[in-house]
């Protein structure tokens, strides 16, 4: 086709609006038909197991509304896709956003693509419900007040609480440690976090190793061999995907499990392969804020355990919770507003607002969005034991804390706030 | 394990001269398949010591698909190595997918037969025999497609081959045939590797893509086509990381690319660069 000065200008007039268009306004949304909520969910790599966790929960909390009769009436639609690297998760949220026209974005586990979609959402005026993706160092760093973004739990809860727990059972047992984490800020943080526990518990440590395996590695044969020379009373890690049993396993093969102390803050997440075989008794296992076989379980959690199962022929982790509450929170705060405005289907603003502090029945208990727009749960982990029914490690008790105790409230420093700790 | 994947990669190269990206894949799926072969043959009662010919042979079934997988690749033979480079990252791509399909996104493993033949203490280390077994066993190999190279009729025509294609074509050598069953050959490697890995590890969808870059590095270091470049290529690269992990954790990753780079900078054909050897 040629371009004529005719068409060139009318081309160009209409590029200039539409560009000039999303500055002021947010994208148009449907006040009638099906509420549309756009899925970013993992699909290859490390994440996958994660991602396909959390698209389970939000599947699960979607069919129940939908039966129920929706959201004020409106059937829940989901638009999934993926989430990969920041630049191209962050593509197909514009593409959620502009072509879809979703109400309301939930997804992302990777701390880096969180960091590039907090942005992203602020700026396509769009609501994003994070599953995970959060360190307060990120929050901090780049979105002081976010208003589109609600974000999980810290990065570094699960940290806190197993170190809580090492300095309650173990203190005076151990003197030295070692502590193999994954090469990202995840590894880094959850690392520094211990340490600086420790000293805030008057625990006197050795560190006699500091192993960095690149995330998603997959041989550790080399570390459990440095591991074995440095003989730590103790070792720490946050690994929380495959790299968590090949670790045990290889760890076993070389003697290690014996006599050494483990604090596995995150294994939980792939907990059913943490085998009997080679993960020892006595471990400090994390579950993150789902427990499959927690005794106090409420009927809503038991009954997704077994249709979790029945589905998957696997016993469900914690991704799958934040998943469920992403989307139970968002009919919350629709509700909630629609209330306040006189029963109308509420503004997008309207809707923010009643997400600020709101509060709903996740699978593992009641569960809110500080106003901060950072998640407020409970926590679970425990001591391994061998005694179940299962071929994997269990924990026997458990315990539980919550977010209040573990994790850095509002606008303060991680460190500040644990060194402010009255121990 | 390393050697092997290398092994198959170079294999490949040299006779069909396609850089193939997917030799990653056939080693993750050689983990996989080994996982469900082993499980299999437990479940129906063989005893656990023979665990290991049914990985091998895991393996080597899969490899069967090999004539398959090269069909896909003929167009691209005789075009430019971008070409292959995406056409077989396509493949590592679609074979995750398939992995996925199969087997799901969790880890998969063997509990405990990582230690059916025990452990032995070697000056103050504990190792599983296992490990030992699979060196000797890549040792094996190694010596295996040496003499078969140097000593066996095919071997002979395949180096021919990597030396000049048209001129062995002349002598009236059938190419689509040599080029099914070199590509076979090379993902047998690739297979058995994963699937011996297998019992020291799980099998997690990711394993392919990482072992990929450590091939190329074993490739770089070597040289591209050589069978013994593969060897003391992936010999270089094992013993870096682990002394590298001993002693100054955080260059892990970083000294085996130094490495690397100086091998391209002093002598960019590799250690030992020529036609398969």
């Amino acid at each position: 086709m040629r371009l004529t000065r005719r068409r060139f200008l009318k081309l160009s007039g209409a590029g200039v609006v539409a560009t000039a268009l999303p500055l002021d306004a947010a994208p148009a949304r449907a006040q009638s038909g099906p509420v549309r909520l756009g899925i970013l969910a993992a699909k290859a790599g490390v994440l996958a197991p994660v991602g396909e966790s959390g698209l389970r929960g939000v599947q699960f909390a979607t069919d129940r509304i939908n039966a129920a009769g929706g959201i004020l009436g409106r059937k829940l639609e989901l638009i999934v896709e993926e989430e990969s690297s920041p630049k191209d998760t962050v593509e197909r949220f514009r593409k959620l956003a502009l072509s879809d026209k979703v109400d309301a974005v939930s997804g992302a586990i990777s701390t880096g693509v969180g960091l590039a979609l907090g942005p992203a959402a602020e700026e396509m005026k769009t609501i994003w419900l994070a599953w995970d993706a959060t360190t307060q160092k990120g929050v901090e760093e780049s979105m002081p007040k976010p208003k589109y973004s609600f974000r999980s739990t810290d990065n570094e809860c699960e940290a806190v609480m197993a170190s809580l727990l090492t300095a309650r059972h173990w203190k005076g047992k151990f003197k030295t440690v070692a502590g193999i984490n994954p090469d990202y800020s995840y590894g880094r943080d959850n690392w520094a976090a211990f340490l600086a526990i420790m000293k805030k518990h008057g625990i006197e440590l050795q560190v006699v190793s500091e192993l960095w395996p690149k995330l998603g590695a997959t041989d550790f044969t080399s570390h459990v061999a440095t591991l074995a020379q440095a003989k730590p009373d103790l070792v720490f890690s946050c690994f929380w995907a495959g790299d968590t049993p090949i670790f045990m396993k290889q760890a076993h093969a070389a003697g290690l499990t014996k006599s050494t102390k483990f604090v596995l803050t995150t294994g939980g997440g792939v907990h059913e392969s943490l085998k009997k075989d080679f993960t020892p008794e006595g471990a400090i296992l994390g579950y993150n804020c789902f427990y499959f076989e927690n005794p106090k379980a409420s009927a809503l959690a038991k009954e997704f355990t077994r249709w979790h199962q029945e589905k998957f022929k696997e016993w469900p982790n914690y991704e799958s919770d934040h998943g469920y509450f992403t989307v139970v929170a968002l009919k919350a705060a629709v509700e909630r507003a629609a209330k306040a405005g006189g029963g109308r289907w509420p503004s997008q603003d309207a809707i923010i607002q009643a997400l600020e502090g709101v509060e709903a029945e996740s699978l593992s208990g009641p569960r809110r969005y500080r106003e901060d727009h950072i998640m407020e749960a409970t926590f679970f982990q425990g001591l391994t034991t061998h005694r179940n029914r299962y071929d994997f490690v269990t924990v026997d008790p458990l315990e539980s804390m919550s977010t209040k105790q573990i994790q850095k409230p509002s606008g303060v420093g991680l460190y500040d706030w644990i060194n402010g700790w009255k121990v | 394990m390393l050697f092997l994947v290398a092994a198959g990669l170079q294999l490949v190269f040299g006779v069909q001269k396609i850089l193939n990206l997917a030799c990653g894949s056939f080693y993750a799926l050689g983990a996989y398949a080994g996982v469900s072969a082993v499980r299999w043959a437990l479940g129906a009662g063989l005893p656990a010591p023979l665990f290991f010919p049914v990985l091998l042979g895991a393996g080597l079934i899969l490899a069967l698909l090999g004539p398959v997988v090269e069909r896909l690749l003929r167009p691209i033979y005789d075009r430019d190595e971008s070409f292959q480079l995406l056409l077989t990252f396509a493949l590592v791509l679609m074979f995750e997918d398939v992995i996925r399909f199969f087997w799901g996104t969790a880890p998969h493993q063997l509990g405990n037969v990582y230690l059916t033949y025990g452990r032995l203490r070697v000056g103050g280390l504990t190792v599983p025999t296992y490990n030992l077994v699979v060196i000797a066993c890549g040792a094996a190999i190694a010596a295996g497609m040496g003499w078969f190279l140097s000593r066996t009729r095919f071997g002979r025509v395949l180096r021919a081959t990597a030396e000049n294609r048209e001129m062995a074509e002349a002598m009236a050598i059938d190419m689509t045939r040599v080029y099914a069953r070199v590509f076979t050959l090379g993902m047998a490697l690739g297979t058995v590797g994963g699937a011996l890995v297998i019992p020291a590890t799980a099998a997690v969808n990711e394993m392919g893509i990482e072992l990929i870059v450590e091939a190329f590095a074993v490739v770089v270091i070597g040289g591209l086509g050589s069978m013994r470049g593969a060897f003391v290529g992936a010999l270089i690269v094992g013993v870096v990381k682990a002394v590298a992990i001993a002693t100054w954790p955080e260059v892990e990753m970083l000294a085996i690319y130094v490495i690397v780079i100086a091998v391209l900078v002093l002598r960019p054909t590799g250690l030992f660069a020529r036609a398969i050897a």
